[in-house]
């Protein structure tokens, strides 16, 4: 199983930071950055394209990342970009690379992104990716993780997706930005005892600033209602080793 | 009910030109209820179009035909003695119609003059909304009678995407998020155990063109099978 596999298994408070990979080929950036912040961080969670602008292939830079960064690389992959074969494609690509981390979503709109006339796949929802997934294992090893939105409302539709997102092979949950713990605590009494870990996430908001995004990490920790945090920093990355320093003091 | 939009006026009268003599064909069906693309819709843009030549002191002509459906081969012959007399006809029947003239009458250019959006219900007077993708694999007796492919952006069969906000969709605020729709009316009828089973993902390996025969004329038209 993957280091980040085991520390969820052995029940440690885990702490993932979210890389956007780049809009030009330079992936040099990306790596210093992942050797700097490596140590201090759990996993990197590579984002697929994220606000449905289009970026370097997350496959490839969490390769990169892993050969040339020593890193532990989570693969997000969305369905917005991909039929089922181009999914499959790219999982057996990870599972060549090395990289056994999956976080399957459905993926933002394309209209939120730099090119909103582009076609929207969705050929399989963010269920069925795991079910596809699920597939491939015994060939590959993934550990499977999705997407949750705890603060999504109506509440109770998204905590039916849930538990099929746990019965498709979901181990772990990386939930959207929280605004704090109100909506986590709510969805986690909701949906009962858990079976699989929930990653809380913690974004750097230019209102806030990271001390605020410290101390929700901290409350996360604190609370018990989920097994990691998972760090993003839009904007300015090069900035995380601000935030992790601050976590830690 | 097909419901179309009218394509913009320049864009028709670019389709147009360089032709002396135009028959603007309405359907008298879905795009004359949709108030696109009937009788009077025609006689309209025929006359916009006419005005427009000759504030450019263009020659051409512009008259008016319209048929009970351009869908349907019975009643397209009706227009051949017009279409006769014309170098082009401009439809403003849906997709499927223009086709079909443009297949009745292949020797005539057939241009179009609407967009054919979605297939849809009439809400209220003048608004008309989407309610079915035409996806050859129903999934209303699940999911309450509203359908997440025609209503929501991503399609979703499983369940709400994480975008969902207040009961409005991630992609245009503005609209009701399907899921949130489908769970308020199976919470309200009792059905919400439709939704637990996993929805597969769907089978489009019969999304080829379409054609059918109903069962009863199979033997006439065996050639179909």
């Amino acid at each position: 199983m993957s280091s980040f596999g085991d520390a969820l298994a052995a029940g440690e408070f885990v702490i993932t930071v979210e890389l956007d990979p780049p809009a030009g080929p330079d992936l040099a950036p990306l790596i210093d950055l992942a050797s700097e912040l490596n140590g201090q961080v759990d996993a990197f969670v590579i984002s697929d394209n994220r606000l449905a602008s289009a970026r370097l292939s997350p496959v490839l830079a969490g390769q990169r990342l892993s050969q040339e960064a020593g890193a532990e690389v989570i693969v997000t992959l969305t369905c917005r970009d991909r039929n089922r074969l181009a999914l499959t494609s790219e999982m057996l690509a990870a599972a060549a690379a090395g990289l056994d981390n999956l976080l399957l979503v459905s993926g933002d709109f394309v209209n939120l992104g730099d090119q909103p006339g582009a076609k929207p796949v969705y050929d399989l929802d963010s269920v069925q990716a795991l079910v596809l997934a699920g597939g491939l294992n015994g060939a590959a090893r993934f550990l499977l993780g999705s997407g949750l939105a705890p603060e999504a409302s109506p509440q109770p539709p998204q905590v039916m997706k849930f538990n099929k997102k746990l019965r498709a092979g979901a181990g772990f949950f990386m939930t959207k930005p929280l605004s704090g713990l109100a909506g986590l605590e709510a969805f986690v009494e909701a949906a009962g005892p858990l079976e699989a870990k929930l990653i809380a996430g913690v974004e750097v908001t230019d209102e806030a600033g990271p001390e605020a995004a410290a101390t929700l990490a901290k409350e996360v920790k604190a609370s018990g209602l989920a097994g990691g945090a998972h760090l993003s920093w839009p904007g300015a990355p090069q900035r995380l080793p601000e935030l992790l320093a601050l976590l830690q003091a | 009910m097909i419901v179309a939009q009218r394509k913009p006026f320049a864009e028709i009268a670019q389709s147009v030109s360089g032709f002396n003599r135009v028959l603007v064909a309405g359907c008298g069906t879905c795009v004359a209820v949709c108030l696109i693309g009937g009788e009077k819709e025609a006689g309209i843009l025929a006359s916009q179009l006419d005005m427009g030549a000759q504030i450019k002191g263009d020659e051409c002509t512009f008259a008016v035909a319209c048929v009970e459906r351009q869908c349907d081969r019975e009643f397209l012959d009706e227009l051949a003695p017009q279409v006769a007399e014309h170098e082009a006809v401009l439809s403003l029947a849906c997709g499927a119609g223009i086709s079909f003239l443009a297949e009745r009458f292949s020797d005539t250019p057939v241009l179009a003059g609407v967009n054919t959006s979605f297939i849809g219900i009439n809400d209220d007077v003048g608004v008309w909304g989407e309610r079915c993708r035409s996806c050859r694999d129903c999934l209303l007796s699940l999911t309450g009678g509203i359908c997440p492919q025609a209503l929501c952006p991503k399609g979703m069969l499983n369940g709400p995407c994480g975008g969902a906000s207040e009961g409005k969709c991630e992609a245009d605020p503005l609209k009701d998020c399907a899921w949130a729709l489908i769970w308020e009316r199976l919470e309200n009828t009792g059905r919400l155990s439709n939704l637990e089973p996993i929805v597969a993902a769907r089978d489009h390996a019969d999304n080829l063109p379409g054609a059918q025969v109903h069962p009863a004329y199979e033997r006439r038209y065996s050639a179909h099978e």
